[in-house]
């Protein structure tokens, strides 16, 4: 019979160095949103626009393209499609913002970034209450593997908890399907209060490809006043934690304009 | 529809077509509905398998305009949900339904018309105001109920239960599933068959190259393509690199309920492994937005299947003897959720939790698709019907998964990976795949603009959460939690 | 030799007196649960009753005695079958009487054997008589009499009569029956064992008494703590209760062979004591299970929040009795088991070591039964009257209430002036065990063991000083509360239920059930109706119980003997006048045969 604690011992230590030093983050060569290179864009071309699924990709009434990031289900089809390069393949998935405004790229857009202050007793420990309001597993898969030895989250101070009476954030995945609707409330009056809530996934923030219909709401807009947004199909646990800090303030929020700025 | 060997019957006949396929010895496998054209009466389309016969039946049965047929779920009690589907979401009448309940909209859903006709508007969310669970009558106060969910301790999917209890073992227990249901089905009219794929592939994430391969080759049949066998061959090894790491989540999580600590965090960090191998080689670490209908997008990068791949098999594959050779997890796995043949066969079990009760039937062998019929595997089958023999069908395959990925990889052909194609209005395709978790269909309807009319899917996970509550009543309450993790479903599968 | 002598000595009108509190509230309560037919015949059966108990407290000759205790047994026989007049209840009257039966048959031939054979029945020729006795024939009358009183009391093994019985009747009858009839019925025992029988020169008796009712303790309260209704359950718990009294008996007649007349004493006292704040404490449970009869029309035990419903003089009385019957301070059930579990820790006075080992034994069957009978009497009261109220109930009168009320407090009062009140048994104590222990079984304040060195406590002192503790709790309370406090609906995972899910009481009790399993040899079936296959479930149907095994294994087996014998003697009744007249005439020949050889 296998000695499970000598087995374990043995393996050493698999968690990572990142967020706390530099170093790899375990998402070598994962796909993040296509980049938009506005320069390179034709006018009157609307190939991406009509390979998006999610409609992300619009185009108003001057004929400007309009990109919402919030909207983005990562599948890289328009950067397949696009004949000249404008939308190309990125690496950038770290999305975490704080405001959907800033997933928007619109051209000659003012918007400034936002920044809230959560209280200063949280930052250390954080508790996480998850509900799944109508997600395609795919969050959760990425949520759980948080929970792995590989990206522990709970060495960050971040814990998941089973009761929303001890919980601090809400985390809600899913486009809020009708049933989940009035659960989802529930829980959110039983968390005590302060409280802040996370949009997880493109469906959460804005209902992606799989909101709206007869059975969905899109996203958390009018159900539940959120505080960030992340956007991805699924976001992947190295952007989960990055919005995690970026909540935390413990990081600066890189996106803005729907563009992540790595300087920042 | 092609892709099937197709009947038209009328209504009367339903009972004689099944009672002549269960005479064969093999079972239904699903039904649907769909509206040929709007405000006529729907046509449903019944999916049975013969014994030892490739190609599946497909019996097409118009109704007549008061939408009301015979229920044949006492003939097949394995079609008792897809009636009680049809009618939630038809508003067809099946006669002596013996579960007349809701189903898949739940109790308090007002509307007009039924959700999929196509007179239904578009976008509108449909009314709803939340009316008491329909259960069996229960005939003691004394037993005490235990709802648990829809939100549920922990990272988990939404689902409710009920457990009937007197303290230490489950005298009945209810679920109630379907609070996830997002009307996928409808969200694929109108769109184009390479947009549908990239749908298909976020109605069950962690099931994503399963379902893409399904819906593609639904179309690709519909449209009569013939994608070139290096796609194929691809599609095989994205298939299988799917059922590994979805295989590992599942031991990794079964270590979880039976509190093998160690055991679990291996688990969990060897599938993380293969998903960052994943993210290598398609660039997503569930390997989405690869797949589509005609072949492959891109041609996914072969270097970390030929090299890495190797090093992490010797890795899971000590895992897992370490796992076999555990008594004290095992111990908890033996007798738990015992499901008996002749229930596993009646109520449509699939996947490793029908192997495991000694029903052998695998869509990669039986119904070969992809380039499947060039590999050399086996299925294995086991009899016990316990959490045990589940965890070892698992462990089974995972060991196939690494051989047909082995041999598909030295026999790789040079070529292209994708075919062009125009889709064929009016055309329908059935198309399936094995997934992880069993035997999925997606039956495709083309119209005439050559945008989908119609999709239905099928996933593994609403058959096993039909058969799931026969094996959990007189269990214990402490093994619950070991027999839910045991079966392995997932909800966003079964509740599209 | 007159039939009428009639004296009450001191334990007789102390127990009576306190009987007669919760029998006669029960006689104004019990027109709440009958209609008015029912209740005139069952009024006059509790006449019949209670002039059967004041005979059985007073009358000093063995022939009137026995009179009034049938009539005694009658008159509770009469008031359950007035109340429910089915064949179940039928047969539960009648395995009553039939075991009452073996228990007055034993009384018969005590009473026939210690008449010094028959020449004088008075009671006070008993004990000089007795005295002359051997040893044997001292234990057999004291075995008869234990059976014979036994038999009422609910000792082993013949409490089974219990459950079905009350739960035929309603909880006024409880209240006369575990109340006067139970302390009627101990009184009996008692001056039989202490009055009657001297000194034994052997420990036989002593320690048999002492391990049968240890027994029947721990199988009576394991046996109430399973039961889902009201009158069954206090009916197991009265049993345990005058068991606990019984051991304290078989205790005084341990002491008393090692001329330890004090303990001796203490024990005595302590068993009168106990069994009148049982009798008060049980009372006020039974009259309470009216309340909730009148309010849900029947006897469950279940979560209705009835409590809260029925108002804060219920709740109080409710609450009071609980407490004492799970012995928590300041009530009197506190007071005696604390005096019980001294009594036996003075056993090292001992020197005979079987004595000293019963004595232990008694301890630790008496911790656990004092486990168990806590976790009964929380489930009484907590499954029993609290819960959430949003079903509507019908009111219950306010005799109920004020009644409930009413001996709650005596309970408090009893307890709280127990060092005055138990000076009452100064004479019995002297009389009966020669030695005046309530004298020092309290110092100013205090309730202490003989000796104030050993062991103390004290219900007046708490009682007066922990309501003054608590005010600074409270004072915190109110003068330190910032924020609004915040009532939230309750957390169940996401969605709302109905108060189905709360605890019953048969999973309150499930664990126990598995756990002493070996006692109870529980049954359980479920029964599913499908609509055609087996699939699609109708109906879940589910029923559980637990083996009574004196029945199952004693009882039965007796009765079908008993059967079995009397069908093949039915074989003499053949109707047949030449079978009769050849009977007769072998009969002829025997007797000429064993008169000739």
């Amino acid at each position: 019979m296998p000695l499970w604690t000598l087995i374990g011992l043995k393996e050493g230590c698999a968690t990572l160095d990142w967020p706390e030093k530099t170093g790899k983050n375990g998402q070598e060569d994962v796909l993040g949103m296509p980049r938009f290179n506005p320069e390179k864009c034709l006018t009157n071309c609307t190939r991406c626009v009509d390979a998006c699924l999610p409609n992300a990709i619009t185009r108003d009434e001057n004929n400007n393209l309009k990109v919402d990031y919030g909207s983005c289900i990562n599948c890289q089809l328009c950067t397949e499609v696009c004949p000249t390069g404008a939308m190309t393949k990125s690496e950038d998935w770290a999305f975490g913002v704080f405001d959907k405004k800033d997933l928007v790229w619109e051209k000659n857009s003012q918007h400034k970034i936002k920044k809230t202050e959560i209280k200063k007793d949280f930052k250390q420990s954080l508790h996480i209450r998850h509900v799944d309001a109508g997600s395609c597993n795919g969050c959760e898969s990425e949520l759980i593997a948080l929970t792995n030895s590989i990206y522990d989250m709970e060495r960050l101070g971040i814990f998941f908890t089973p009761s929303p009476r001890k919980a601090d954030l809400l985390l809600v995945t899913g486009p809020v399907t009708y049933a989940m609707h009035d659960a989802l409330l529930t829980t959110y009056e039983a968390m005590p209060k302060p409280c802040w809530v996370m949009a997880v996934g493109t469906c959460a923030v804005s209902g992606g490809s799989n909101g709206g219909g007869y059975a969905c709401n899109q996203g958390l807009e009018n159900i539940l006043p959120v505080d960030v947004y992340l956007p991805g199909c699924p976001p992947n646990p190295a952007a989960l934690i990055t919005a995690f800090q970026l909540f935390l303030g413990k990081i600066q929020q890189k996106v803005s304009g729907g563009q992540q700025n790595d300087t920042l | 529809m092609k892709g099937v060997i197709e009947k038209n019957i009328s209504p009367n006949e339903i009972v004689s077509m099944c009672e002549h396929v269960y005479a064969q010895g093999d079972r239904m496998q699903m039904a649907y509905a769909w509206y040929p054209e709007k405000n006529t009466a729907p046509e449903i389309i019944y999916i049975s398998s013969i014994k030892d016969q490739r190609p599946f039946h497909a019996y097409r049965c118009q109704l007549n305009n008061d939408k009301k047929i015979t229920s044949l779920t006492n003939a097949s009690p394995l079609l008792g949900w897809y009636e009680r589907e049809m009618q939630d979401l038809f508003g067809i009448s099946f006669f002596d339904h013996p579960e007349n309940v809701k189903l898949v909209l739940h109790e308090g859903v007002q509307s007009e018309y039924a959700p999929m006709d196509p007179n239904y508007p578009r976008e509108k969310l449909i009314s709803f105001s939340r009316q008491p669970w329909q259960l069996a009558e229960m005939k003691n106060p004394e037993l005490q109920l235990l709802p648990f969910g829809p939100v549920r301790a922990g990272v988990c999917e939404s689902a409710e239960f009920q457990y009937l209890y007197a303290g230490e073992s489950i005298l009945h227990f209810d679920e109630r599933l379907f609070f996830k249901h997002r009307g996928m089905e409808k969200k694929f009219e109108g769109l184009t068959p390479e947009l549908g794929a990239i749908l298909a592939q976020r109605v069950s994430g962690v099931g994503s190259v399963a379902h893409a391969l399904a819906f593609s080759q639904a179309v690709e049949t519909a449209c009569d393509v013939e994608i070139p066998l290096r796609a194929k061959q691809w599609r095989v090894i994205l298939a299988e690199l799917e059922r590994l790491y979805n295989h590992l989540h599942y031991l990794g999580h079964l270590c979880h309920t039976t509190t093998l600590k160690v055991g679990e965090a291996q688990g969990k960090i060897l599938e993380e492994q293969l998903k960052q191998l994943n993210a290598q080689v398609t660039g997503s670490r569930f390997l989405r937005d690869i797949i589509t209908p005609g072949g492959l997008r891109r041609e996914p990068n072969i270097e970390p299947v030929k090299y890495q791949l190797k090093k992490l098999q010797a890795d899971i594959l000590k895992y897992c003897n370490q796992l076999n050779n555990t008594n004290s997890h095992i111990d908890r796995l033996i007798g738990t959720g015992l499901l008996t043949n002749q229930v596993a066969f009646d109520e449509g079990a699939t996947g490793p939790v029908a192997r495991a009760s000694n029903i052998a039937t695998d869509f990669r062998l039986k119904h070969p698709y992809a380039s499947y019929n060039q590999n050399n595997f086996i299925i294995p089958v086991l009899e016990a019907g316990d959490a045990f023999a589940r965890m070892q069908i698992r462990i089974a395959e995972i060991t196939e998964s690494f051989l047909i990925v082995e041999q598909t990889i030295s026999s790789l052909e040079n070529g292209f990976i994708f075919r062009e194609f125009k889709t064929i209005p009016l055309s329908e395709g059935l198309g399936w795949a094995e997934s992880a978790r069993g035997g999925l269909f997606y039956a495709i309807h083309i119209d005439t603009a050559g945008k989908l009319a119609r999709v239905k899917i099928k996933s593994p996970s609403f058959s096993n959460w039909r058969v799931f509550p026969f094996t959990v009543d007189e269990t214990n309450m402490m093994d619950y939690a070991i027999n839910e993790a045991s079966f392995g479903s997932t909800v966003a599968g079964c509740d599209r | 030799m007159t039939l009428y002598n009639y004296t009450l000595n001191g334990a007789a009108l102390w127990l009576m007196g306190f009987g007669l509190i919760p029998a006669l509230l029960a006689l104004f309560t019990a027109r709440s649960v009958h209609d008015k037919k029912t209740h005139y015949y069952w009024l006059f059966s509790a006449f019949i009753t209670l002039l059967g108990t004041v005979g059985v407290f007073g009358l000093q000759n063995a022939i009137a005695f026995f009179i009034a205790w049938e009539l005694m047994s009658f008159g509770v026989a009469a008031m359950l079958l007035i109340e429910n007049k089915n064949a179940e209840s039928g047969s539960a009257v009648l395995f009553m009487l039939g075991i009452l039966e073996v228990g007055a048959i034993a009384l018969i031939l005590a009473f026939l054997l210690l008449s010094d054979h028959g020449s004088n029945f008075s009671f006070s020729n008993f004990s000089i008589y007795a005295q002359t006795l051997s040893n044997h024939e001292q234990l057999g009358i004291g075995i008869l009499l234990l059976i014979g009183f036994g038999a009422k009391l609910g000792l082993l093994p013949f409490y089974e009569w219990l459950p079905k019985a009350y739960a035929s009747g309603t909880g006024a009858t409880g209240a006369i029956s575990s109340g006067i009839v139970l302390n009627a019925a101990f009184f009996g025992l008692m001056r039989g064992l202490i009055a009657w029988l001297p000194a034994s020169n052997t420990i036989t008796l002593g320690v048999i008494v002492v391990i049968i009712s240890v027994f029947t303790a721990i199988l009576t309260i394991l046996n109430a703590f399973q039961q889902l209704e009201w009158p069954k359950l206090l009916s197991f718990s009265s049993a345990e209760n005058a068991s606990i009294s019984v051991m304290l008996l078989g205790v005084a007649l341990l002491f008393q062979q090692a001329n330890q007349h004090n303990l001796a004493s203490l024990a005595g006292i302590v068993a009168l004591i106990h069994l009148a704040g049982h009798s008060l404490a049980k009372g006020a449970l039974f009259i309470a299970a009216d309340g909730v009869y009148c309010s849900e029309k029947n006897y469950l035990i279940a979560q209705n929040g009835l409590l809260k419903k029925f108002g804060i003089l219920f709740g109080i009385g409710a609450l009071f009795g609980a407490m004492s019957l799970c012995a928590m301070p300041p009530q009197i059930g506190f007071v005696s088991e604390w005096f019980m579990f001294q009594t036996l820790f003075h056993g090292f006075y001992l020197q005979d070591l079987s004595a000293r080992l019963t004595l232990i034994f008694a301890g630790v069957g008496m911790a656990l039964t004092a486990a168990i009978a806590l976790a009964t009497f929380v489930k009484v009261l907590g499954v029993g009257l609290l819960g959430i109220d949003n079903k509507p109930s019908n009111p219950i009168s306010f005799t109920i209430k004020i009644a409930v009320f009413i001996l709650g407090l005596c309970i408090l009062f009893f307890s709280a002036g127990l060092f005055y009140w138990i000076n009452a048994l100064q004479l019995i104590a002297i009389k009966w065990f020669q030695f005046n222990s309530p004298v020092v079984m309290h110092h100013g304040l205090l309730l202490v063991p003989l000796s104030a060195h050993f062991a103390f406590i004290s219900p007046t002192l708490l009682i007066i000083f922990t309501p003054l503790l608590a005010l600074i709790p409270i004072g915190f309370i109110i003068f330190n509360c910032r924020t609004k406090i915040k009532r939230a609906k309750i957390w169940n995972g996401g969605l709302q239920h109905d108060h189905n899910t709360a605890t019953t009481s048969l999973t309150f009790s499930n664990a126990l059930r598995y756990f002493y399993r070996f006692v109870y040899l529980p049954k359980h079936e479920v029964k599913r109706e499908y609509r055609g296959k087996p699939y699609f479930l109708k109906r879940v149907s589910f029923h559980q119980e637990t083996t009574p095994i004196f029945t199952k294994y004693f009882f039965n087996p007796v009765i079908s003997f008993v059967n079995s014998l009397s069908n093949k003697v039915r074989l003499f009744q053949s109707g047949n006048l030449n079978f009769y007249n050849a009977v007769i005439g072998i009969l002829f020949i025997l007797i000429l045969l064993s008169v000739l050889f």
